[in-house]
């Protein structure tokens, strides 16, 4: 029991985390919360459920269809909503009101052409558990928890040893000096889309193959800002820490205490943070020598 | 050629008219500063000259082309600011902040290359390779910051306030350095608020006050004029 909930709990934790490290990407960067982040999630789960129904495709593609779709709504969300408003220098709070508009607007925008019904991906692993010190453990929530370490690791990399990744994190320290040293920042804001569309793609199928697929499923990244704000906003190392911890609090209480009680539970902990710790465990402060 | 033209900058603010109608030239391979009392609008100039800040009137020509409108467009012509207060990506590693300013670079050798001209200005740089930008010292952090920009390979560089809280041991090494820069080929155009020494290296200087030129000259000479001493440079 105890180890099943662990890995329960590493699970769902592994998803958060897919799901903060686009919240952070953004914030890092843009310095608001992408609230329409979760829209591009379900959109994400809708395309790879229209690869695996209609085209039958296996796991692994519609999984890249996935992470490739997402992205590119991302960056069309960015694009269309965002880019001109940044480009007139508007306070990060139109920011975030429109990224709420896009939410509500993606949503709708389901419910009217697809609608409201709930979807299931096909078996993919059947309900394959193996056996553990006397648990059983699904290979799914196994395998869900190891691909998101490894998505976080791999993108960790990107970040620190890329030209492009420096860059990102250039731009996060100063965008204005970053775009003096000869980048071009829309296309730099692109690219940082393009990657919290892809992980968000990658949490969409995840959601969707371990639950299901509806049109207001983005609404549950409202655990992953709390992930987020857990681990400290804009830090990659934290949504994973964060995502985590949320992860297996909630699966704890679930199992030990009670489930009706599992949101309270995290809600108070995004508050007590907020309180006590708003830059999180591993979120950024560092001031610049004068 | 000329290295930048520029003829008639306005610049606003909101209803701020910062920048009132400059105008004036640099020849390759001169130094020319600019100096003048706090907001004076120096800084204003370096920041549309980068095209961060756009201008609201009149015309600016970078090696005889019109100056684009975008920071990243302007570098691609060969230009690069050092800011004032520096602004070093902080929370990168001295490496980092060095490869950022090679950005637009193609190959790993030319790096290197670039980085080893760095070293050889500034020595203890190599020393600090690893270490976080933001945990360097005043001066440390600005022979890093005239770095980041060199690492472009510019042809114009613009320097911000380069002196800004050295000590002045520290100031004549920055002058002595912006002169060698100057030497190895480079057109420099710097501001500054405390000016004598600036004024001795430089071929022409500009006595800027709220938004105008008052005076021109060479640049030693201005560093001579009693009137100008008394007003910038103290004393």
């Amino acid at each position: 029991m105890f180890l099943q909930t662990v890995i329960t709990g590493l699970s769902i934790g592994g998803i958060y985390a897919l799901m903060a490290v686009g919240y952070s990407l953004v914030f890092s960067v843009l310095n608001f919360s992408n609230f329409a982040h979760g829209a591009v999630i379900m959109l994400g789960a809708y395309v790879g459920l229209a690869l695996a129904t209609k085209l039958n495709l296996g796991f692994g593609l519609v999984l890249a269809g996935s992470v490739a779709g997402a992205g590119i709504i991302a960056v069309l969300n960015e694009k269309l909503a965002y880019s001109s408003l940044r480009g007139r220098k508007a306070p990060s709070l139109y920011l975030m009101i429109s990224a709420m508009g896009c939410a509500v607007f993606l949503e709708n925008l389901v419910y009217a052409t697809i609608g409201s019904r709930f979807y299931a991906f096909p078996e993919f692993f059947g309900r394959q558990v193996v056996t553990l010190w006397g648990s059983s453990v699904s290979l799914l929530d196994g395998g869900a928890f190891l691909f998101a370490l490894l998505a976080i690791f791999g993108l960790h990399l990107f970040i620190r040893r890329t030209r492009t990744g420096i860059a990102i994190r250039a731009g996060v320290c100063d965008m204005t000096m970053c775009s003096l040293m000869g980048v071009d920042l829309n296309r730099l804001i692109a690219v940082v889309f393009l990657l919290a569309g892809g992980f968000a793609g990658v949490a969409g199928v995840f959601l969707g193959v371990k639950y299901l697929v509806y049109p207001t499923m983005g609404w549950v990244t409202n655990k992953a800002y709390i992930a987020a704000v857990i681990g400290g906003l804009g830090s990659l190392p934290g949504a994973l820490a964060g995502g985590l911890i949320l992860g297996m609090v909630e699966t704890f209480v679930s199992t030990y205490v009670s489930s009706v009680l599992r949101d309270v539970f995290s809600f108070t902990l995004l508050i007590a943070f907020l309180v006590w710790r708003p830059n999180g465990l591993m979120g950024i402060d560092s001031e610049d020598k004068v | 050629m000329k290295a930048l033209l520029v003829e008639d900058l306005h610049v606003h603010y909101g209803t701020i008219h910062a920048v009132q109608g400059v105008s004036f030239p640099v020849e390759e391979g001169e130094i020319v500063s600019i100096v003048g009392s706090n907001g004076a609008g120096k800084s204003t100039i370096m920041w549309t000259l980068a095209g961060v800040v756009p201008p609201s009137g009149g015309r600016v020509a970078i090696k005889g082309s019109p100056m684009p409108r975008k920071p990243h467009e302007v570098v691609a012509l060969g230009l690069a600011l050092v800011p004032e207060r520096r602004r070093l990506f902080s929370a990168l590693t001295v490496r980092e902040n060095l490869l950022m300013g090679a950005y637009r670079r193609a190959g790993g050798d030319e790096i290197e290359a670039a980085m080893e001209r760095c070293f050889e200005l500034f020595p203890i740089l190599r020393e600090r390779l690893s270490q976080r930008s933001g945990t360097l010292s005043g001066g440390e952090q600005q022979m890093l910051a005239i770095s980041r920009a060199l690492m472009s390979g510019p042809e114009i560089l613009l320097l911000d306030e380069p002196t800004l809280g050295l000590a002045p041991i520290l100031v004549e090494a920055v002058m002595e350095t912006v002169a060698r820069i100057r030497d190895e080929g480079v057109t420099v155009l710097m501001v500054e608020q405390n000016a004598t020494q600036a004024l001795e290296i430089s071929d022409r200087g500009y006595i800027l006050e709220a938004g105008v030129f008052v005076k021109s000259g060479p640049g030693p000479d201005l560093a001579r004029d009693p009137e100008i001493r008394r007003a910038y440079l103290g004393g």
